[in-house]
């Protein structure tokens, strides 16, 4: 799979990987702005309150 | 990297091969697993940056969020002549001096929403806290134990005893640590009562209650902390703080 993308790449070996690193820092950015967000609070980590259950407010 | 295996195998076997249909076959089976191997570490990165999001990137975020709206009452406050309060932008603030984590903007209700900016929220349900300036009743809070603020996160830190001050415009509001449920259920909304029995007091008084999770990095337990409030005192002109914070 990573080798299919770098073997796609166009240029040499240094452009291949200043494009690859943009690639890596443009996911990563993704997931810290979109992705985790959504994510969070469908997991259990972080529910500080006490309640009543699927009733109360989570 | 396939490829490459296959290349390998292809120059380590000279001569007449196996049938050419086999040899393809177990390239694309070596091909299917190195792209398999690949998803499986792409997997584990993925999970190791969500830990460092939620360790880390939403307390930067919740920090900054809650220094935001903390000056902003403060800026408030110091405009405003006395009227009515603004329960709307934050009510006050905490400090709890064993916890070491500085001041904790109190804001209205305990929705997710409102706990991610890095703040404590007093209850409106199940049970509705008391407001400090009550006459009787529990002002209980609660806050993240980790991520966004973390703002209880050392509430273990927290012993009998202790000072427990609350900050409002005009007032300075010291309470004693008198109790503490290091476990309890997360269904036990006893402990927000306006007479919290399980910290052992029986009578109408005027209390603070601070929750959050435990064991740290999970949702599974709460945490209860109790104090009784000891005395209250004006803020004055130079808003300069209790004994207990100095």
């Amino acid at each position: 799979m990573y080798g299919w993308i770098w073997r796609h790449l166009p240029g040499n070996a240094w452009m291949r990987a200043l494009i690859s690193l943009v690639l890596v820092l443009a996911i990563v950015f993704v997931l810290f702005q979109y992705v985790f967000p959504w994510a969070e609070p469908l997991l259990p980590f972080n529910d500080v309150t006490v309640d009543q259950g699927m009733g109360g407010p989570r | 990297m396939a490829r490459t295996d296959h290349d390998e195998r292809r120059d380590q076997h000279p001569g007449p091969p196996a049938t050419p249909s086999r040899r393809t076959g177990r390239g694309r089976v070596a091909a299917a697993i190195a792209v398999f191997g690949e998803l499986l570490i792409t997997a584990g990165i993925i999970l190791a940056l969500f830990v460092v999001y939620s360790l880390w990137w939403t307390n930067v975020l919740a920090d900054r969020e809650a220094k935001k709206q903390g000056d902003q009452v403060r800026r408030h406050w110091a405009r405003q002549g006395p009227g009515k309060l603004d329960t709307k932008s934050g009510i006050g603030f905490l400090h709890v001096p064993s916890m070491h984590n500085g001041e904790v903007l109190v804001k209205k209700g305990t929705r997710t929403e409102t706990l991610n900016d890095g703040v404590a929220g007093y209850y409106t349900k199940p049970v509705k806290s008391a407001m400090p300036w009550a006459e009787k009743g529990n002002f209980s809070l609660a806050a993240h134990r980790d991520g966004h603020g973390a703002k209880f996160h050392d509430i273990d830190k927290v012993h009998e005893g202790d000072p427990v001050v609350f900050e409002t415009r005009d007032t300075w509001y010291v309470y004693k640590v008198y109790a503490t449920l290091p476990e309890t259920s997360k269904y036990n909304v006893d402990v927000l009562d306006a007479v919290p029995k399980e910290s052992g007091r029986k009578r109408p008084g005027r209390y603070i209650t601070l929750s959050t999770c435990t064991p740290v990095y999970t949702s599974r337990h709460r945490y209860i902390v109790w104090g009784e409030l000891e005395r209250t005192e004006k803020v004055d002109a130079r808003r300069t703080p209790p004994k207990e914070l100095r």
